[in-house]
């Protein structure tokens, strides 16, 4: 499967009529929207903490550098989360359409990941900085 | 792995009532405009149209949850399926934080900070 039909798979037009099967049954359906959203506000709280730390938090002494290191991969997150969100939605929207197996989801292990990340780098940040 | 139907919604009363679903998925979207809100209050600390611009959004959030599903007719004059009209609203709420996200990293990377703006 190429890149351009893995993204046309995704836009909402071709959602409904590539998954086949039947409508789900609601409640199915706004559960997985619900965490959707769940999802979505949790790239937005990314977002504002990126924004926060580059542009609200008084620079590290010594290190010139320390916000935007911990800032824009935080936003960056933020805007992968959101479209790692929508393409589950649609996996899990086609899945409960089949009625096959929900399938796995690798967001927790990307946000857990990136979350060790980045306390790494504000660790090594912060020591720098209490250093100088 | 569970086995989606009918039969396995759980059992708890409230997970078998669609309509409770339904005000909770509600609710769920008025939290999500109220973090846009929030996300654009504090960027309109740093910059003004920037956060103008995502404070506008909040609302538009906030009525595509009040979108009644049933009410948007779809072809032949029978309403959509839920999926696609779902797909429609979810696919812009993608779009709207994918933007936001690039205004926040210009303005990370480009602006004037503003240390100490909260105090």
């Amino acid at each position: 499967m190429s890149w351009s039909s893995r993204l046309a798979a995704l836009l909402p037009s071709t959602v409904d009529r590539d998954a086949g099967g039947t409508e789900p049954d609601p409640r199915f359906t706004f559960a997985n929207e619900r965490t959707f959203l769940a999802w979505s506000r949790t790239a937005l709280a990314l977002v504002v903490a990126g924004l926060g730390i580059v542009q609200l938090l008084p620079p590290f002494p010594g290190v010139p550098a320390g916000r935007h290191l911990l800032g824009v991969p935080l936003i960056a997150l933020g805007a992968v989360l959101a479209v790692a969100a929508y393409t589950e939605w649609v996996r899990n929207q086609r899945a409960l359409r089949r009625g096959e197996p929900m399938p796995a989801s690798v967001m927790p292990w990307i946000l857990a990941a990136t979350i060790t990340g980045i306390a790494i780098i504000a660790a090594v940040v912060l020591l720098l900085s209490a250093l100088r | 792995m569970t086995t989606p139907g009918p039969d396995r919604a759980g059992d708890d009363p409230e997970e078998r009532d669609a309509g409770l679903a339904r005000e909770r998925t509600s609710l769920s979207w008025t939290r999500t405009a109220i973090a846009f809100a929030a996300l654009g209050g504090t960027v309109l600390k740093v910059n003004l149209a920037t956060g103008l611009i995502i404070l506008a959004i909040a609302p538009v959030i906030w009525q595509l949850g009040r979108v009644s599903r049933g009410a948007i007719p779809g072809a032949e004059g029978r309403p959509p399926a839920m999926t696609e009209v779902s797909a429609t609203r979810l696919f812009l709420i993608t779009v709207s934080i994918v933007g936001v996200a690039l205004l926040c990293l210009v303005i990370a990377i480009l602006g004037r900070s503003a240390p100490g703006a909260l105090r």
